[in-house]
């Protein structure tokens, strides 16, 4: 089919796009295309197999369909209905769900740092949660790559972590990036200026610089930043992979020798009808994040998995976590305009590591964050239901205020959960998805030191006063990967455990989250994934599981 | 009393600097008002006159005020809701049971339906909402606390920081693009953004 998407204002997706059979057994259909998905179709599709992505949103043409404008913004997001509940409840929806070719990635700001090597061994260092099934070195290549790909801007010496320099230069920050940098240089806290951050100070092959607008977490109509839909699937569809819009999977049945060999889904056409489908294929990827691909297996039920795909662990679902967001936010007798530049271009991670003197293990990042009028409104009004003449005048501040977000570790929980609703339907009469969410201990310590150290940054930086509301980004965690089949759902590889052609390829995988954002950790992932089934696949490694395949 | 500080902000002034689809979607917000479908009668009532309490206007000349509760009838007419607390209702169905909620609060407070109670009164009305034990059988089978922040002041303030005006009364200069930002530096404002009088 003929593709015209715009990606940037003078960079046309205009080009003839492979489009496959149904009964075409293609070698991988891959559901979802965000950071894993879209990475892992062009990585599978240079390599010469043949590939169809299921992508329940669309294409985000930036022209037509971004509007610098917040309100206007919605259909970025995951809109589809989801119950949420706990003792803490995830409000979904926004900044932690995406919808469309590039997923989240669409609507992120940019962060981009590298998970620590400490992150792959949690257990053992702080005796919580569980060890990665493999090192940071066995990921650093990727990381590296990734950063190229994207690319990722910042700082030539980036100190945290295992110290490395980025290859693009980053962007000025904005004034509210430079208080957050002020206060921290005040306090002799090491910061970096420009992040790690998926923004070049510079154009990149056809996407233009950036243009400083600031709505980046609507959409980049620029095409400045990076996102999967720019990155990666232009290069995957001129290699022959088909990007099939409009597809909402919700089974992949699985055959007699315990293998699956198609996903089904519901196809919603141009003219609003939904008709049913399913693509056939050698191999299935389940890339729809932490709701939806465990949604996806759950309800994928047989007379071999009873409890749901790939699930004899029982653990799919399970150990979800979110990352502590919560956002702080200092009042300025200066001019600030927050909504000038983009959010995200100022860090520090000096505090991400266990401290001992702290009363909680793990730890946190402080990032930029400029909310827009909106998102600015709702944290206020999350102090106590704020409304009338007091909202206003503290809204009148808007301009005064620069913000910053405590990014911080949440710990896997077996109580945190995703499952499927027992009464509720979506609009194809698919049990909707049941997020349960609870803070623990340590969760709840470490999200007041890390509010604490940002009240102490912006004081430092000038505030007069400070306010803070808890909020939550990146979920991660209910596919997660080990080193066992009895506590994992997918191996090292990202391939279940169960069903030897099967991978789970987004960010449930990950068994820990650290306090980096998970974008580039998945794209490397989905990299590496691309790299082994290179490997084994012509080796018959995609229909059996051998001891060597597994323990390689 | 809310003043106006940003005297020559006026975001839709710059209209022409805005790229189509974007102008397409805020004009659309500023000129085509919808029509009551959703609510009637008492509830309709009941939210024009929460809707001057969430966001009080007198300050504003008539011309200049936001409508505000014909979008929340319009969101409950065609709902998006991608998530919901599982001790809540549909969103639609929360607003009707919440304005409902208010009349029965009202009622119970001050034996007076909530529209012809003085000021001072309708916001006792509402504080009690607020704190999160109003009097009312809603209120037993919905959190108040909840409906009060997720439901009337998240989305009627939505309703309104969406509007140019509202953008103009903080100093914020709306969509922005192709046109892009150049003075980054010490909260500087663009040739065409207003200065700020405190």
């Amino acid at each position: 089919m003929k593709l015209h998407v715009h990606l940037s204002p003078d960079w046309i997706l205009d080009t003839e796009m492979r489009e496959y059979r149904q009964s075409d057994e293609v070698d991988f259909c891959i559901v979802g295309c965000g950071a894993g998905g879209g990475v892992l179709a062009q990585r599978l599709a240079r390599f010469g197999f043949s590939v169809v992505v299921l992508e329940a949103g669309q294409w985000h043409d930036t022209e037509d369909d971004m509007v610098s404008d917040e309100a206007g913004s919605g259909s970025l997001f995951w809109n589809d209905l989801r119950i949420v509940g706990g003792a803490d409840p995830l409000e979904l929806g926004a900044n932690n769900s995406g919808r469309g070719v590039g997923g989240s990635t669409v609507h992120f700001a940019g962060f981009c740092p590298r998970l620590h090597p400490s992150d792959f061994r949690v257990r053992s260092h702080d005796g919580v949660a569980v060890d990665w099934p493999i090192d940071y070195e066995q990921i650093e290549p990727y990381y590296q790559t990734m950063e190229r790909e994207y690319p990722v801007s910042g700082p030539a010496c980036y100190p945290w972590g295992k110290p490395h320099g980025y290859p693009y230069a980053p962007l000025q920050a904005g004034s509210a990036g430079q208080k957050l940098i002020e206060g921290c240089v005040n306090l002799g806290i090491p910061v970096v200026a420009g992040g790690a951050v998926a923004i070049p100070a510079g154009a990149v092959g056809k996407r233009p610089h950036c243009i400083q607008r600031g709505f980046c977490l609507l959409g980049c109509k620029v095409g400045a930043k990076s996102s999967t839909m720019n990155s990666h699937v232009p290069d995957a569809v001129a290699h022959g992979a088909e990007i099939r819009t409009g597809c909402m999977a919700f089974d992949v049945p699985v055959e007699e020798r315990g293998l699956v060999r198609a996903v089904r889904y519901h196809r919603t056409l141009n003219d609003g009808a939904v008709i049913e489908e399913e693509q056939r294929a050698k191999a299935v990827v389940v890339a729809g994040y932490a709701i939806e691909s465990p949604r996806l297996l759950l309800n994928s039920t047989s007379s071999r998995f009873p409890d749901g795909l790939a699930n004899s662990s029982g653990v799919v679902g399970k150990f979800l976590m979110a990352q502590a967001g919560p956002v702080v936010w200092g009042r300025f007798d200066e001019m600030i305009r927050q909504y000038k530049s983009p959010p995200a271009c100022a860090m520090t991670e000096e505090f991400y590591e266990t401290d001992p003197r702290n009363d909680f293990v793990r730890g946190y990042a402080l990032q930029t964050v400029s909310p827009l009028p909106i998102a600015m409104s709702h944290l206020l009004i999350s102090e106590g239901g704020v409304y009338g003449e007091a909202l206003l005048r503290r809204m009148q501040e808007y301009n005064h205020y620069a913000c910053v977000g405590v990014l911080g570790e949440i710990l896997p929980d077996e109580r945190n959960t995703v499952s499927l609703h027992p009464t509720e339907k979506d609009q194809f009469g698919q049990p909707v998805p049941y997020v349960r969410f609870n803070l623990f201990e340590n969760d709840r310590k470490l999200m007041a030191a890390g509010i604490a150290r940002a009240q102490q940054v912006l004081v430092a930086a000038g505030a007069r006063e400070t306010h803070a509301v808890n909020r939550y980004a990146h979920l991660v965690g209910t596919c997660r990967m080990g080193a066992n089949p009895r506590e994992s759902v997918v191996d090292q590889w990202c391939r279940s455990w169960d069903v030897p052609n099967l991978f789970v390829c987004d960010g449930s995988v990950m068994p820990t989250q650290g306090s980096s954002n998970p974008a580039i950790t998945i794209s490397a992932l989905a990299a590496r994934t691309a790299d082994w089934i290179r490997q084994e696949a012509p080796n018959g490694g995609l229909t059996r599981r051998s001891g060597s395949a597994a323990h390689a | 009393m809310v003043r106006n500080r940003y005297p020559r902000a006026d975001a839709l002034e710059q209209r022409n600097h805005w790229d189509d689809a974007t102008r397409r979607v805020v004009l659309d917000r500023v000129y085509n008002i919808p029509e009551f479908k959703h609510f009637a009668g008492q509830r309709r009532a009941t939210l024009e006159t929460l809707c001057t309490h969430v966001i009080p206007q007198t300050h504003r000349a008539p011309e200049r005020r936001v409508p505000l509760a014909p979008w929340i009838d319009d969101l409950c007419e065609h709902e998006v809701e991608a998530f919901r607390f599982d001790d809540m209702p549909p969103n639609h169905v929360a607003w009707e049971w919440g304005l409902d909620g208010i009349e029965q609060t009202a009622e119970l407070m001050f034996d007076t339906p909530f529209v012809e109670l003085e000021r001072p009164r309708q916001v006792a009305v509402l504080e009690g909402i607020r704190g999160g034990t109003p009097p009312g059988e809603v209120w037993q089978r919905m959190p108040a606390k909840r409906w009060w922040e997720f439901v009337a002041v998240r989305q009627i303030a939505g309703v309104y920081y969406a509007h140019p005006y509202a953008w103009d009364e903080i100093g914020f200069g709306g969509p922005a693009y192709p046109r892009g930002y150049l003075s980054l530096n010490h909260g500087d404002r663009e040739p065409w953004e207003s200065e700020e009088v405190r």
